[in-house]
C-alpha cells in the first residue's frame, strides 16, 4: 500500500566536503559497509515505508549515483505505480554558493508542485539510519504541525557531528531553532536533515527562503520560520551515523564491526537494498587468516585483515596484512604490503609502498586507481 | 544475435532422486550450489550471457518452488522487451486430456504451440541440472558451419568410464555415424551431455510423428537421435573442453563444491565476463569473528563464522558459532551450527540446525553425510 507521501533524497550541502572520497563521488555514491552504498539507506527507507515514488537530487559527478539508482527496480519500487526520479540542479558547479537544496528544488519546482502525493518525506543522502517513515507520517499529520523533524539525541557532539544543525526542543517537542553544532557540549540533539510536511507547506518554504536570499538552505528557512510556524521534533533511535567527514565515515564503518549493532541496522523484516554485481563467493586461501572483519563478495584472500572492512572483488595477496581499515572494491593488495587505519579507495594497487598508516582518529587515505 | 533466431527449452522436470532428501521437496535443477547459486541459474545464465533472448523451462517434478524462481526473469537479465524465461508445466489442451510429459522429446511436442509463436529457426535443447558455463551462440556457429540437422553437444570422458554414458561415434570429421547408449565396448569416448541444437523445421516435423508413434518413448536420446541416424540425417558432434559437472549423487554435489575451493579451478566462477546470476538477496556480508579461523574456505554474503572452518564451502546465511569446527563440509543456505559443534565430511541442507557439541560425519567416512534434519545437541 502506498502512503500518502513522496520522497525526496537531498544531496550534501555545499559546506560539506569528505577529504579523498568526495573528489570522485557524491557522499550517497560512497561505498557503506563493503557491498552497499550510502544512498541505499535512504532509498531503502523509502521503499520499505512504502513510498512508491522518490525523487534523488544529485548536484554534481551523476555518473556514480545514475549507474547505481538506475531504474530503481532493485529498491523494489512498482513498476509501474512508482518511480524514482534523479534531479540535477541547473546550478552545478560545486563549490559554488548558489548551488544549495533551495536552488535545486526551485529548479525543480514544477515537478514537485505536480506530484500527486499531499505530503513529503525528504531525508539526506549522506547519513546513515534506519527509521519508518509511516511512523513520522502519522504522528506529524496526528500533531496537525506544519513541519517536523527527525533528531537523534548523542553525547559526543564536542567532537563528531561536524558539519551538522543541531535542533532546540522545548518539552513539548516544539522545535525552539537550528543551529550549527559548534562542538560547545557534548550532550545535543543532532537534526538529522529530515523533514516532514505538506507539500503546499513545503513548496511555499522553498520559495519564501529563494525570494530572501540566494544563499538560504531548507534548514535556513525553517529555522527562520519556527517562531509563527508549528515545528516539531521527533525523536530517533538505534544506529545513526553523519558521512560529513573522513574521520566520521571512517568511525562510522568502525563501529558497524560490532556484529550487533551492524545486524540491528540490517534486520531481514527492514530489507537496505543494493545493485547486486552478481560477484561470485569470496575465496579464501590455505594462508588466510581473517577476524572481526566484514567481506564482501568476489574476493581472493590470501593474506592478513583484522577490524576491516573489504568491499567487493578485492584481491589481498600473501603475507600481506590489514588492520582497522577500508578497502574499497576491486582493490589489490601485494604481497607483504601493511596497511592500518587506512581508507583505500577503488581500484587502487597497493604494491611497492609496503608500509601505509594513519591514525585511529585520523584515517589515510588512498586515491580511487591509485599505484603505490 | 538475430530476434529469436534460436530458442531454448530447458528439460528440468528431473526428480534427482539418488540426492536423497535434497529433492524430496524440490526439482533437482533447484538444488543449491556453490555458496549462492541454484543449479538451474547456470543454463539461464549461460542462455543469457549467450544472445539467446527466450527460454522455456518445462517443469514436471516438485515444480513450485523451481516455477516461481524462475519466472522472475531479471534475474538472469532476460526480461528485455523481447526476452523472457517461461515455465511451461503439462497443461490441458482442447482435444486430449492432461497428460504428463512422457518423455524428453514429448516435453517439446506437448509446447509446439509455444515455440512456434517465435517461428525460430533453430531449437537449443538443454538440461536443467548440469554446472558447467557455455557459449551456445558458438555451438550454433558451428550448427550453421556444418549444415547439420542437429548437433549434439560432446566431451571426452576416460575410456574406462566411457561404457557409462551415451556415446557417439564420428567419421573423424565431426559427423556423427553411430549412438550407442552404455556401450559395453566403447569404439569412441565422446559423451553426449544431452545439449542439442535442432534445426526447427525438421524437428517439428519428426515430433509431430513421434507424438502418434505407439511404440515410441518419446525421448531424444532412445528415439528422435536414432530415428535422425537411421534416416542419413546431418548430425554433427560438437566437442566441449570446459568443466561440465552432471551432480547425481550427494557425493557428487559436495565434489562439485569442493572443485571451488581449489584456486586453479576450471569453472572460475569469478570471471566478470561470463557471470552465472541468480536471485539477489538483501543482507550483510560476511562477517568473519574475533575467534574464527578460516582456512580454504567458499564463503557468500550474509554468513556469519565465529567458529573454526576448514576446506568448506558456506551458503548464505549460515551461521557457524563459537568453538564450532567445520571441516570438508558443504553448508547449504540458513545453516546454523551451534557453539562447540563438529561437522566433518558432511553435506547439510538447507536451513537445518546443528545443536551445540553435535557431532556429525567423520574424517574417513567414505560416504558423505546428508544431514537434512535437525540435530540435538550433544552431551559432553
Amino acid at each position: 500500500m502506498a502512503v500518502k507521501a513522496f520522497g525526496i533524497v537531498s544531496s550534501a550541502d555545499n559546506s560539506i566536503h569528505v577529504e579523498g572520497l568526495h573528489d570522485y563521488r557524491p557522499i550517497g555514491a560512497f561505498s557503506f559497509l563493503g557491498r552497499f552504498r550510502v544512498i541505499d539507506f535512504p532509498i531503502s527507507n523509502m521503499s520499505n515505508s512504502d513510498i512508491n515514488r522518490i525523487q534523488v537530487y544529485v548536484r554534481s559527478r551523476p555518473r556514480s549515483i545514475a549507474e547505481h539508482v538506475g531504474s530503481g527496480r532493485h529498491y523494489n519500487i512498482n513498476s509501474k505505480r512508482g518511480k524514482i526520479q534523479l534531479l540535477f540542479s541547473e546550478n552545478s558547479s560545486t563549490r559554488s554558493i548558489y548551488n544549495n537544496d533551495i536552488s535545486a528544488y526551485m529548479d525543480n519546482i514544477d515537478i514537485i508542485q505536480r506530484m500527486h502525493q499531499e505530503y513529503v518525506i525528504i531525508a539526506p543522502s549522506y547519513m546513515v539510519y534506519k527509521q519508518d517513515y509511516r511512523q513520522l507520517l502519522e504522528t506529524h499529520v496526528a500533531s496537525g504541525a506544519d513541519v517536523t523533524l527527525l533528531y537523534h539525541k548523542v553525547d559526543n557532539a564536542r567532537e563528531y557531528f561536524k558539519n551538522c544543525h543541531t535542533v532546540s526542543v522545548n518539552k513539548q517537542k516544539g522545535v525552539q531553532s537550528i543551529d550549527k553544532n559548534l562542538g560547545t557540549a557534548n550532550s545535543k540533539n543532532i537534526f538529522m536533515d529530515t523533514y516532514c510536511m505538506h507539500r503546499d507547506v513545503f513548496v511555499e518554504l522553498v520559495k519564501a527562503a529563494s525570494w530572501m536570499s540566494s544563499m538560504y538552505t531548507l534548514a535556513d528557512i525553517v529555522n527562520l520560520k519556527c517562531k509563527d510556524m508549528d515545528v516539531r521534533a521527533f525523536q530517533h533511535r538505534g544506529y545513526f551515523a553523519t558521512l560529513t567527514s573522513l574521520e566520521d565515515y571512517f568511525n562510522a564503518s568502525m563501529e558497524l564491526l560490532n556484529y550487533d549493532i551492524a545486524s540491528d541496522l540490517l534486520r531481514s523484516e527492514w530489507p537496505i537494498y543494493t545493485r547486486t554485481t552478481d560477484a561470485c563467493p569470496t575465496q579464501y586461501f590455505e594462508s588466510a587468516k581473517v577476524n572481526n572483519s566484514f567481506v564482501s563478495n568476489g574476493c581472493l584472500i590470501e593474506g592478513s585483515i583484522e577490524n576491516s572492512i573489504i568491499g567487493r572483488s578485492v584481491t589481498i595477496k600473501k603475507g600481506a596484512v590489514i588492520k582497522n581499515s577500508i578497502i574499497m572494491a576491486y582493490s589489490t593488495i601485494e604481497e607483504g604490503v601493511h596497511i592500518e587505519n587506512a581508507i583505500v579507495d577503488k581500484w587502487a594497487h597497493i604494491i611497492h609502498a609496503k608500509n601505509i598508516r594513519g591514525e585511529a582518529d585520523a584515517p589515510q587515505y588512498i586515491k580511487r586507481q591509485d599505484t603505490l | 544475435m538475430a530476434q529469436n533466431e534460436m530458442l531454448a527449452m530447458i528439460l528440468a522436470g528431473g526428480r534427482g532422486s539418488r540426492l536423497k532428501d535434497l529433492t524430496t521437496k524440490v526439482a533437482k535443477p533447484a538444488v543449491f550450489y556453490g555458496g549462492k547459486y541454484r543449479i538451474i541459474d547456470f543454463p539461464l545464465s549461460n542462455c543469457a550471457n549467450s544472445g539467446i533472448d527466450v527460454v522455456g523451462v518445462l517443469t514436471q517434478y516438485e515444480s513450485v518452488l523451481l516455477n516461481s524462481y524462475v519466472a522472475q526473469d531479471g534475474r538472469w537479465g532476460l526480461d528485455s522487451k523481447d526476452s523472457g524465461v517461461y515455465v511451461l508445466t503439462p497443461r490441458e489442451k482442447a482435444d486430449q486430456g492432461l497428460d504428463v510429459f512422457r518423455g524428453t522429446a514429448d516435453a517439446i511436442s506437448q509446447n509446439i504451440d509455444f515455440i512456434d509463436t517465435y517461428d525460430p529457426e533453430y531449437l537449443l535443447i538443454l538440461s536443467g541440472d548440469h554446472i558447467y558455463k557455455m557459449n551456445y551462440s558458438k555451438m550454433l556457429d558451428y550448427h550453421k558451419q556444418m549444415h547439420a540437422d542437429a548437433t549434439i553437444a560432446v566431451r571426452g570422458v576416460p575410456m574406462r568410464e566411457a561404457s557409462r554414458f551415451g556415446i557417439m561415434n564420428t567419421d573423424g570429421k565431426g559427423k556423427i555415424i553411430e549412438f550407442e547408449e552404455k556401450p559395453a565396448k566403447p569404439k569412441s569416448n565422446l559423451a553426449s551431455m544431452g545439449i542439442y541444437i535442432f534445426s526447427w523445421k525438421l524437428l517439428r516435423k519428426m515430433l509431430i510423428e513421434d507424438m502418434k508413434n505407439p511404440d515410441s518413448d518419446h525421448d531424444f536420446g532412445k528415439d528422435i537421435i536414432p530415428r535422425m541416424l537411421n534416416e542419413k540425417r546431418g548430425l554433427f558432434a560438437y566437442e566441449f573442453k570446459g568443466y561440465w559437472k552432471d551432480v547425481g549423487t550427494i557425493d557428487s554435489l559436495w565434489e562439485a563444491n569442493m572443485d571451488l575451493l581449489d584456486p586453479k579451478n576450471p569453472l572460475n566462477l569469478n570471471d566478470s565476463s561470463w557471470l552465472i546470476y541468480t536471485e539477489d538477496v538483501s543482507t550483510l556480508p560476511q562477517y568473519i569473528g574475533k575467534d574464527a579461523k578460516i582456512k580454504k574456505a567458499y564463503i557468500t554474503q550474509g554468513v556469519r563464522v565465529e567458529g573454526s572452518v576448514t576446506n568448506s564451502v558456506l551458503f548464505t546465511g549460515a551461521v557457524i558459532g563459537k568453538g564450532a569446527k567445520v571441516v570438508d563440509s558443504v553448508i547449504m543456505p540458513g545453516v546454523v551450527i551451534e557453539e562447540g559443534a563438529t561437522v566433518t565430511r558432511a553435506l547439510v541442507a538447507e536451513g537445518v540446525r546443528i545443536g551445540k557439541r553435535a557431532r556429525i560425519g567423520s574424517k574417513n567416512s567414505e560416504n558423505i553425510e546428508l544431514v537434512a534434519k535437525n540435530v540435538k545437541g550433544g552431551t559432553k
